[in-house]
Parts: structure tokens; sequence; C-alpha cells
């Protein structure tokens, strides 16, 4: 069952069609791809999806049952779709613990005003909140780190913190931006690790925007993959792998890159 | 206990250093505050300071120091506010001299009427002033109900009846334009034959005076705070309004950045004022000396005549009283020093006619000085001209609803 | 610096007790201020403090807009003047002088509308962050903020350039609030209470709403706040301080209001009191206003004698200070105790960790 899927999803930046027509689905409880070369559009994908940007006429976007296709993105975040961003994006001057619950932001109980006339539940929420949150920060591994400011962390904890706080929503669906960009081989590791661990204990649906193909090879489902905006591709890590048009947009690039090939012949 | 102590301690400390300088209980305490962003307005301030400094050096008062204290109120009614309070319940003063904006005297009556401290004001003209029933205020300068009633009349009797209005939005300017309408009304049975209401600080009067142009106006009234008023009146002219359509100031015509930035456009200007320095008595001239060679004023307005008449009269009622000037007899020392300026008869000082004061809380009472001048610019820029036109004592309720 | 540790350690112990301890006592340790002014020192210094707590009350509430949610905006001593004239016209007699409005209203009735209304004002000055940001925000809330200033100005029916006056003081049956003392007891009322629901506000979702925007609106978004709504809302609650602030102000003795109370120079000396504070800390907003209220009454009679002329020289003193004070503490006071409150949790957090390896 799709728990997301796009219909004829396209977007123009005037002249230039960055995302055309792109149909595709993405199954509860997977772990999907997202692959292509540079400026192939995954990013603006992404973005598409959360309601970052508009939508051209003509698109559709269903996330669990629902039309997502012209909703504000705190909307989407509302129905279970969280991300992160390959920029991280922190909350710089907030803490960590701060930051993880303003990604818990959707499910606040109370509104907005109800610090001026129900503080005494507003204290018990956010206390429950807290602890709820502290747990998570446990889990990852930042629990030491609660009253630190986001800009202080090292560039591994910061990932670690945009990873909590795009989970603290318990959301059904993560989309996660170029996770591994600029770790080092055993950190990325590490980092896939560390999102399998979330996948399972949190039951959550990946979809993974990444340029480390042997990361993608090993950890999803299924893959597609675009190139200049159009999926040209997708199926499993075996089909992907071995598909003539796939090869060609890769190669057929100046890419001296020896993991692609390597992952290419693996 | 021991963050209690700290705590009084701390505000001990800052409290020594918060209250002002311990007054000596012999010293007679005035308080001032004035406008004095511009250069006029410091040289007033300062004028009132030397004259106490000069009481002071000829024995003070029956032996008694005056201790002055100036403050800058800025024109605006909150600092004036402030300053007042201040100056009364800080440095507990015997008498209070302010101040110079309509819009700034204005509430410190109320200030002054509630604490019992006499208060003298040196240049504010809306007539309201002495019109909330206050028994402590006294008002110096010739109040603008009077201004309307001879300007009217002079105007009407040698200028004629179709005069085009400019009135800025300050205080003083809307007292004069509503005076002279109502003036020019109640005379004439004239309205005025076109009306501009401009802001305070006003840049541009073309479109203005293109319509007065074409209105063929016997006069034209400008009410505006000096630089504005200045600028209008170049700007009619540079419109082409000839110089057969005189051109009228209000209270503020007499102050000194008029003719010097009108330049030219200032000849033929004239205005109803309390003082002129072309005023050839003795006593004008001594005084045109002294602000000359002190202040570097080359012909004072009748601000300048005003702070000055005003220290005379406060050293005359002081004078005459009997002050006991202890911690506990603040009271009656004010109460009394406000009954020996109220009983002041006939003060014959620079002002344009002699000033009286008497008890009750009215304005007949409490505005002293009931004689306007009038005053016309002969010469205009930095070595400006006037000639003394017509001198005119109205009857105390006149201009009264 | 010790001190201001052993003082917040002092008010944690406090606050374990009952979360409103500290605030109790503080409000206790508030109240016989007057007496003590009147008694040890004088009156006018009662006075002083209840323009403090006025602007306490505007630099609190500035800082929910301008602190925690980012939103540059200039034009907060429009929403001042709203609040003021807007009760003072409620609650003037009819057919006052020269012509302005008055509706006779009790006080108590005028202040609350005026409150609201301000708050509908503040929504219409936040409508252009919607769009804007930095300088061009800047601009045009300073914009607004004048036009408040301007339409005062012009229009007889609200004072226009006489100013409204003997607008009435706020009275319970018989008690009448108008003179320092009891005007000091609604003032320090309402600014502790503003200083209570600021904290309210920031230790809530609200409050982290607020930040994350100001942090990254589009992260924010992505976590499903509402960028728009969280805005106008952040500019609503600080009309809300601003409108009850101004409404106060109307009231206090004498009871007059012009329209120079609310210039630019008024903003400035505003927006002085939470940079000097510390932006975004809200004893920082408390901080400064304080400061700068004393410092600006303190300097105010300061005369040099230069060339035989005595020269006022306060603006001079106060614009170099402030200069200086912006160019080598741009946190601000507040920045300061922030710095020292992080110390604090890390040796505490230090001191478990090291506890806890024994």
């Amino acid at each position: 069952m799709a728990l997301l899927e796009t219909r004829d999803l396209s977007k123009s930046f005037g002249g230039l069609q960055a995302i055309d027509k792109i149909s595709l689905g993405i199954e509860q409880n997977t772990v999907h791809g997202i692959i292509g070369p540079n400026g192939s559009g995954k990013s603006t994908f992404f973005n598409l999806l959360t309601g970052v940007y508009k939508p051209d006429a003509g698109s559709y976007i269903e996330f669990d049952g629902r039309d997502i296709t012209d909703k504000p993105p705190h909307y989407i975040a509302g129905c279970g779709l969280s991300r992160t961003f390959q920029l991280l994006r922190l909350y710089g001057e907030l803490s960590v613990l701060e930051n993880v619950m303003v990604g818990y932001h959707p499910h606040t109980k109370y509104g907005p005003l109800a610090p001026f006339y129900k503080g005494a539940e507003v204290r018990r929420h956010d206390q429950a909140i807290k602890d709820e949150m502290l747990e998570l920060l446990e889990f990852i591994g930042l629990a030491d780190y609660t009253e630190i400011p986001a800009a202080e962390l090292s560039g591994g904890q910061r990932r670690l913190l945009a990873l909590g706080r795009a989970i603290a929503m318990r959301p059904k669906m993560l989309l996660l931006d170029e996770p591994g960009a600029g770790l080092s081989p055993v950190n990325v590791d590490n980092l896939m690790a560390t999102i399998m661990t979330l996948k399972e204990r949190y039951n959550l649906t990946i979809v993974v925007v990444e340029h480390i193909l042997k990361v993608v090879m090993a950890t999803c489902d299924t893959i597609s993959v675009l190139d200049h905006g159009q999926k040209i591709s997708e199926g499993t890590p075996d089909f992907v792998k071995n598909d003539p048009a796939v090869i060609e947009a890769y190669l057929g690039r100046e890419m001296a890159d020896e993991d692609i090939r390597a992952a290419m012949n693996a | 206990m021991h963050l209690k102590k700290k705590v009084i301690a701390g505000v001990v400390a800052a409290g020594v250093g918060l209250t002002a300088s311990a007054a000596f209980a012999d010293d007679i305490r005035v308080g001032i505050t004035m406008r004095m962003v511009s250069e006029n307005g410091q040289a007033y301030g300062q004028m009132v300071m030397d004259e106490i400094d000069a009481i002071n050096a000829s024995g003070g008062i029956n032996g008694n120091m005056i201790k002055a204290t100036l403050m800058n109120d800025e024109c605006k009614s909150d600092k004036g506010v402030a300053n007042a309070n201040k100056l009364i319940f800080q440095e507990k003063i015997h008498l209070l001299i302010g101040s110079t904006c309509s819009s700034v005297s204005l509430p410190i009556v109320d200030v002054t009427a509630k604490a019992g401290v006499a208060q003298m004001i040196p240049h504010s003209t809306n007539a309201k002033i002495t019109q909330k029933g206050s028994e402590w205020v006294f008002r110096i300068p010739v109040s603008g109900r009077y201004y309307g009633g001879v300007n009217a009349k002079y105007v009407g009797e040698n200028i004629g009846t179709k005069i085009a209005y400019i009135c800025a939005a300050d205080a003083a300017s809307v007292g004069d334009c509503a005076n002279m309408e109502k003036q020019m009304r109640s005379r004439f049975g004239v309205d005025p034959a076109y009306r501009a209401d401009v802001q305070e600080k006003e840049v541009d009067f073309r479109s203005h005076m293109q319509k007065i142009k074409s209105a063929n106006v016997d006069g034209i009234l400008v009410a505006a705070l000096a630089e504005t008023m200045a600028r209008a009146l170049v700007q009619s002219y540079e419109a082409g309004i000839g110089e057969d359509v005189r051109r009228i100031g209000s209270s503020s015509a007499s102050n000194a950045p008029v003719p010097k930035i009108a330049g030219d456009a200032a000849k033929g200007v004239f205005f109803t004022a309390a003082y002129a320095a072309a005023d050839d008595r003795p006593i004008a001239k001594l005084f045109n000396e002294m602000t000359r060679q002190r202040y570097g004023i080359h012909a004072p307005d009748h601000d300048f005549s005003q702070a000055y008449d005003l220290v005379r009269i406060m050293e005359m009622a002081l004078k005459s009283t009997d002050l006991e000037l202890s911690s506990s007899s603040l009271a009656a020392d004010r109460t009394a020093i406000r009954d020996a300026i109220a009983s002041v008869e006939g003060y014959e000082g620079l002002a344009s006619g002699p000033i009286s004061f008497c008890a009750a809380p009215t304005p007949q009472c409490r505005d002293g000085n009931r004689t306007a001048v009038l005053i016309g610019y002969t010469k205009g820029g930095e070595d400006f001209e006037t000639e003394v036109l017509a001198r005119v004592t109205m009857e105390p309720d006149f201009g009264l609803e | 610096m010790f001190f201001l540790s052993r003082l917040a350690n002092m008010i944690e112990a406090l606050a374990r007790i009952h979360r409103l301890l500290p605030w109790v006592i503080a409000y206790a340790l508030l109240l016989p201020l007057p007496w003590i002014m009147t008694t040890f020192f004088n009156e006018y210094l009662i006075d002083l403090a209840n323009r403090a707590c006025l602007f306490i009350l505007l630099a609190v509430g500035l800082n929910i807009v301008k602190g925690f949610c980012g939103q540059v905006t200039v034009g907060h001593i429009g929403l001042y003047a709203i609040g003021a004239v807007t009760s003072a016209v409620l609650s003037l007699e009819p057919g006052g002088f020269g012509g302005a409005l008055g509706f006779g209203l009790p006080v108590w009735v005028s202040i609350p509308i005026a409150v609201l209304f301000t708050a509908a004002a503040g929504l219409v000055v936040g409508l252009p962050s919607v769009r804007l940001e930095g300088a061009y925000l800047a601009l045009a809330t300073l914009g607004l903020g004048e036009s408040v200033r301007i339409f005062i100005a012009v229009t007889p029916a609200l004072g226009s350039s006489t100013g409204l006056m003997m607008i009435p003081s706020p009275s319970i049956g018989s008690f009448v609030f108008d003179d320092f003392a009891s005007y000091y007891y609604l003032v320090m009322t309402a600014a502790v209470l503003g200083i209570y629901f600021s904290f309210s506000i920031l230790r809530s979702a609200t409050g982290r709403a607020f930040q994350a925007v100001r942090e990254d609106t589009i992260a924010a978004s992505v976590n499903g706040i509402n960028v728009v709504k969280y805005k106008l809302l952040a500019f609503v609650l600080s009309a809300v301080y601003a409108g009850l602030a101004g409404a106060l102000f109307a009231h206090m003795p004498p009871g007059y209001l012009h329209h120079n109370n609310f210039t630019v120079i008024e903003m400035v000396t505003l927006l002085l009191m939470v940079v000097l504070g510390g932006i975004g800390n809200v004893w920082g907003g408390v901080i400064g206003a304080i400061v700068v209220t004393i410092a600006y009454d303190q300097t105010k009679d300061l005369v040099v004698y230069f060339m035989d002329r005595p020269i006022i020289i306060q603006p001079l003193v106060f614009g170099i200070s402030m200069v200086l004070l912006v160019l080598f503490m741009p946190r601000g006071i507040g920045g300061l105790f922030e710095g020292i409150q992080r110390n604090r949790r890390f040796i505490r957090r230090s001191e478990e960790k090291l506890g806890g390896t024994a």
C-alpha cells in the first residue's frame, strides 16, 4: 500500500523544467532511495513533497490517503511527513533539548494562547514532552548535551540532532536529504546503522536521497533514479544497478568516482 | 536574611547616589524647565541663570541665596512633566519657572496646582493655560487670546478682510489661527479666504501658494514655528505673490530665526508681540545692548524680554515676603511666594505694557500682560531691523468665551 | 558575579518549594517601595519607578516580537500611542477642550478596549512581516509607526496639537489612583504580570515556535509551525503589552497626551533598552528599561561649562555611552547573565558526571 504517491509531479523555475512529470509510489515500511546525477532534481523533489515549493498545475501528491498537493509545509508536517535538510537547518541558539521539542510541535495538545489561561496544563504537557524527548536523545546518544546550544555541537552531533528533531514528531514517513554528505565512510555506515535502528524502533518509512551509491544499494528496498528532472528507472537495487539507462545517465557525465563504478560492478 | 541585608544596603547605596546634592535649608530653590533645543532656547535659559547669579552676587533675597536648577524639556510634555515632578518632589523647589512650549506648560499646570507650587510661565501663549482655574499659575507673556484681537483689528482696518491662513500643527500656531479666525469673524463677519493646515515642520508650501495667488487675497497669515514660518514666507515670494499682499506673522514671528532665514522675504511682515527691539525707551535700549554683549543676540525678541521681566518680577515678589525656609515650612513658603506674585501690580519693565496679577484663579487675573505691540520688519537677514507700528492694551476679559 | 550565582541558587531553591514562591516574594519585596522612597528619599523616585514600569512593559513586549521571534520592528511606539490615545478618548468626557472626542467610559472599561484595539493594530503592523525581512520590514514598520503619530497630530478629535488633557485617573469607588504611590501599585503589578506571562510564553510550545521562526523559517515550517500565524501572533502579543503600557501612560497623572510623546526618538530609546538589556532575554528588557530610565534621569541636569556658557551635555553622554555599549556588549547585560547561567549548568553537569563515574 503506497503511503506516498505522486502523479505527474512537475516544477519549473522560469524557463527551467526542474521536475518533469514524475510519478512514483513509496510503500509503507520500506526504505526507498532516490538517486541520480548532480542537478537531476533530487532536492527539488523533496521540497515539492514537503510543500516548500509549490508544484506546477497538473501535479498530484497524496500522502496517507490525503491530497497534499498544494498544502503548506506545516500542514504536511502535521500529516506525519517529516524531513531533514542537507544543510541541517538546526535552531542554532536553541538547546539540543529545545530543538527536538520543536520537532514535536505538530502534536502539541494546547493552543498557542494556552500559557495565558491554562498554565498548569501547559506545564504538565511540556513535562511529558520533555521526558519523551529525553528518552529520544538518550536513544540517539545526545543525552549528555541537552542544554548545549545546537550551534556549539560538533558536526557529527549536529547530524544526529537533525535526525532526532525530524523523528521527534513520530512521523509516518521520514525524508532524508543526503544524510551522509561529507562524512567519512566509517561514519556513513554508523549513521545508516542508527537510521535503520530508528526505523525499526519507530516503525518509519524512509525515503533517502543520497549520492553515496554503496549505501543506497546496501540499505534500500526500492530505488528510483532521476535524471534531468525525470524518472528514468525504478526497482530493486539489483535491477537499477544493471539498467542501461541508469548506467548511461551516470557514465555519460564526467565522473571519475571509483565509488560509482565499483557500485555498478559490485 | 543575608540576602535581604544586601538588598537594603544596595538600595541605600543607590539612593545616596540618586538623591541630588543636599540643598541648604536657607536657600530659595527655583526650578526651571524650558525648551533648550535651539540656540535661542539655550540663550533664554542661560540668561535666566545669569540674572539669578547677579541677584545672588548682590546679596541675594534678604540675605538668602537663590539656588536654581535648569532643565531641558525638549518641548515634550512627558519630559516637562518629569522635570516638574523631579524639581518639585526631589529638589523641593519653592517656585517653578516653565515652560516655553504650550504643550508642555499645559500639563505642568496640573502638576503645580496639585503640589501647591507657584508656576511662572515665561513663554507659552496658548489661552487654555490660565483657563484651567489653577491658583498657582502666572503668565508673564501676552496670552494668545489678545494677539488675535490686536492682529484682527489692525489687519481689518489697514490691510483688508480677504485673508489666507497657513496654520501649522503646533499648539501655539493652532491657537493663533483659531483666535484670528474668531476675531475676524466677530469684528468683520468674514471667514478665511483660504485655509491650509500644515505639519509642524512643513517644508513645501508651493501648492498652497499657487492657490493663494489665484485667490487674490489682501494678506496671508502664516502661523507656524520660526523656521517653518520663514520657509513659508520665502516660498510665498517664490510663487510670485507680490509685496502688496501683506504677510502677517503669528507670535513666533518675533523669533530671530524668522528674519534671519527668510531674508528679504521678511520685509514688510508684521506681527503682534510683547516686546519690540525697536522700542526707543531707555530701558529697552539697555536691554538690547546687554543681550548683544552677553549672548551675541542682535535684536532680542519678546521671549528674551519676557524671561527677563519674569526674573525681575520673581525678585520683587520674593523680596517682599518673609520666608522661613526650613524643611518643615516648605508648604507655607510656597504659598507665601504664590501670594507675593499674585499681589504684583502695575510692574513696568521691558514688556509692551504693565504686568499685573491678582489672587483669583481666573485668566483675567493670571494673564499678566494685556498689551500687545504691533511690530513690522523693515529689513530681513542677519542684521534685521524692526519698527513699532502700534501699541494696544486690551480689556482683561477680552477673547474669553 | 558570585553574588548573582548565589541569588540564582536561592531562587531555584524557593521555586522547588512552590513554583510561584519566588514571584510572590519578589512582588512582596516591591510593595513597600513607595513607603521606602518617601521615608528615606523623596516621592519623585516613585514617579521615576512608575515610568520605568511602563517601559518595562514596553520592552518586555517588544522582546516577544523582536527577541523571541526575530522580527525587526521599529514602529512599536505607534502601538504605544494607539493604546494611549484610544483609552484616553474612550474615557474623556464628551465635548472636551478643543473638539477632542470623548465617550465618558469608565477607565476600567476603556483600558481593556484600548488593549484589544491595539492588539488588532498589532496585527496590521505585523502584516508586512509575512513578506518582508530585515531592512525592508524595518522601513515598513517605521512608516506605520510614524503615520500613527502624524494621524494623531493632524486630527483635532484626537487632540491634534494641543494634546488631550484632563484624562481621568482610574478609580475604585471613591478611591482615585491619582498620585505617584497609588499609581505605582497599578503599573508595578502590570509590569510583574507582564514579565511573568512573558516567561510563560517563552517556556511553552508557543515560545519555542517563536524562536524556531527566528532561527530558520523553513525548518520551522517543516516542523509543523505555521510561520505566518506565529509571526502575526508575536506582533499581536507584543501589541497587547504596548497597548496596556500606553493606556496606563494616558491615565497617569496629570493625564495629558501629546503626539510628540511618541516620536522616533522615543522609539530609538525603547530599542536602546531592548538592546542594552539583551535581545531575546526577558530580564534583558527589564534591566534595559530600568537602567536607561535611571541613566536618563540622572544625567538630565549635567552641565558642563564651556567658554563661560553652561551646556547640557546629557544627549552627548547618553549617546556616546550607548554607542560604546552596542559596540562592546552587543548581547547586552542579559547576554552576560546568559553566559553565567550556562557556566553554572556546565559546572553542575560536570559535577553530576564526575559523581556518576566515581
